[in-house]
């Protein structure tokens, strides 16, 4: 009755202080151009998101992180080979450069994606109270070379509520039948390319209604736990170590909780997408594989 | 021809880390169009149609504009420009071409014609940077990295599309006025473009004064006289420092003079190049 506003998630050019340090690493640390509507919603909740990147920052940058998302981008490539092909790209003309930038953009979150999942299914362990105390020793644990690999396409996207009015139905329709609060960073990037946008959401909108699909984002959702669970390092993301830093526990188990789920999804259709593009066997590999950080071995814990 | 239909004809090719899009159409002698800031190759659509019945012509966006690579890693000055310009003609084998430009599009020419001479077959500049002439108020204010922060894409459209509104001396076409723009719409667009005109620097052309008397190719020097951002004055001036070069003053035109006076700049153009291929310069249609 008071009608509170929701909050929207924070775009990068209006971060400022501990959100615009938390965005800057995240772009190092995870080595992407931008920064997925997952961090940005957790920045529009006062406190939440530097608390939840100060517990996962560790993790994030460890070689085992890396490997855990390649696996998850190859289970994601096993699963779609039983629910076909979309085809999209042969029911339109896109000029060379157009197709270039596609596949770079759709390439640029098939590398993402999978650890984004990770990193959601690692911080819902670590709200439940599962953190992994069985840390292995640092010298052990390799960690990548910070910033984004110099061919990576960089995050463009389209306004949220673009002025083109197809693409609003577009993007509602995808709401709608996702069940998203809001539109993620990949349909606004497809959204750069109308006629490429509305021809893969055709295809994709029956393809994502259908049971197979479903079992396979469960199958991901569960391996995502299963390998977020042997992190090197332990999430402690308590209520009180939320809460005393302005954050809202309950905002915070919410969000992660919707976001675990809608990300197996969006993986899948990612990789369905560059399948009109790649072999499966290409597809199962990293697109952008992680040096390992040169003197990066010992890893402990930073004081802030 | 909307802008989305021009971005289709674009092809694309690797450049080091870099991605540059351009358009290739028709056949015959090669020649290169470069643009200026704050557009994109599309700045010459309208030429297209009639140019390429006769010449292999070539319509580039440059490194951070338009459709080619826009990541917020590389220099764009007009030094680097010129070089990957000189790389990509090297990519797609075009050994030499004639070469028209607009803008800072005339700066990267000029380095070219001045440091990579082999490239360039004939020159022609339409109302060009040069000597001190750039760069303008309005681009250096968009420059400043504080522009990231405290003007969205949205905005920084509609200051792009008022700024640029005084470059014309006719109304342009919405749609025209905002495919100029398309590339700007995002955030990501944005950045590029205030990168772009942070990287706005006259000494690239101040440094190039005692080599224009070295260029020996051909060249028009094509001028829309009301221009208010490059002033008629230095079209004179580099008439005067290149041996070759004649200017022709196109009235009623503003700094985007091929839309101003196409038919006419239509006319020079192609008579200018259509003697590529079979001698001297002919004399200016005016």
């Amino acid at each position: 009755m008071f009608g509170f506003e929701k909050p929207s998630p924070v775009a990068e050019h209006e971060a400022e202080g501990e959100i615009e340090r938390v965005y800057h690493e995240i772009r190092q640390t995870l080595r992407v151009t931008g920064v997925n509507l997952i961090f940005r919603h957790w920045a529009s909740h006062k406190g939440l998101l530097p608390v939840i990147w100060d517990a996962m920052r560790l993790n994030a940058e460890t070689q085992i992180f890396e490997h855990a998302a390649d696996q998850l981008r190859t289970e994601a490539v096993r699963a779609i080979g039983s629910l076909g092909r979309l085809g999209a790209t042969s029911e339109i003309a896109l000029g060379d450069s157009q197709q270039y930038q596609i596949r770079a953009a759709l390439t640029m979150y098939h590398y993402i994606n999978p650890k984004l999942l990770l990193f959601a299914a690692a911080v819902r362990l670590g709200l439940e109270g599962n953190a992994n105390t069985h840390a292995p020793p640092a010298s052990a644990i390799g960690t990548v070379e910070l910033g984004f690999p110099p061919r990576m396409y960089a995050m463009e996207m389209e306004d949220p509520e673009p002025d083109d009015e197809r693409l609003r139905k577009i993007f509602a329709d995808i709401q709608q039948t996702l069940k998203l609060e809001s539109i993620n960073s990949d349909y606004r990037t497809l959204a750069l390319w109308p006629d490429y946008l509305a021809a893969v959401w055709k295809q994709l909108k029956p393809v994502v209604q259908r049971p197979e699909y479903d079992a396979a984002t469960s199958l991901l959702r569960e391996s995502a736990r299963t390998l977020a669970a042997a992190l090197p390092f332990p999430v402690h993301l308590s209520r009180d170590s939320v809460e005393s830093s302005g954050g809202s526990f309950d905002k915070a188990v919410e969000s992660t909780e919707a976001f675990e789920m809608l990300l197996p999804g969006l993986i899948l259709n990612v990789t369905f997408c560059l399948q009109d593009w790649h072999d499966g066997e290409t597809l199962a590999r990293s697109p952008f594989p992680a040096p390992t950080r040169a003197g990066g071995s010992q890893q402990t814990p930073r004081n802030r | 021809m909307h802008w989305r239909e021009f971005q289709s004809l674009q092809r694309v090719t690797e450049l080091g880390d870099r991605f540059i899009s351009y358009v290739d159409q028709g056949q015959g002698p090669p020649v290169v169009f470069l643009h200026g800031i704050p557009t994109w190759g599309y700045l010459w659509h309208g030429m297209l149609p009639a140019l390429s019945t006769e010449c292999r012509t070539l319509i580039l966006d440059l490194p951070g504009f338009g459709y080619s690579d826009k990541r917020d890693c590389f220099d764009r000055s007009i030094a680097r420009q010129a070089e990957m310009v000189d790389g990509w003609m090297e990519q797609i084998g075009v050994e030499r071409a004639a070469v028209v430009a607009h803008d800072i599009g005339g700066g990267v020419a000029l380095r070219l014609a001045t440091l990579f001479p082999h490239r360039v077959e004939r020159l022609c500049l339409l109302n060009a940077v040069c000597y001190d002439s750039w760069p303008i108020e309005a681009m250096l204010q968009f420059g400043h990295p504080e522009t990231y922060h405290k003007v969205s894409a949205s905005a920084a459209v509609t200051l792009l599309r008022q700024a640029l509104k005084q470059g014309f001396s006719h109304k342009l076409s919405e749609e025209v006025l905002e495919g100029l723009l398309s590339p700007c719409r995002t955030e990501v667009g944005k950045v590029s473009m205030i990168r772009n005109a942070a990287a706005l620097n006259t000494n690239l052309t101040t440094e190039l004064t005692h080599l224009l008397p070295r260029i020996e190719v051909p060249t028009q020097i094509l001028w829309g006289e009301d221009d208010t951002f490059q002033l008629v004055k230095y079209g004179q001036r580099l008439e005067s420092d290149i041996p070759d070069a004649r200017l022709v003053r196109i009235s009623d035109a503003r700094h985007f003079v091929m839309f101003d006076q196409p038919d006419e700049v239509n006319e020079h153009l192609r008579a200018f190049l259509a003697v590529a291929s079979t001698g001297p310069l002919a004399a200016p249609l005016q």
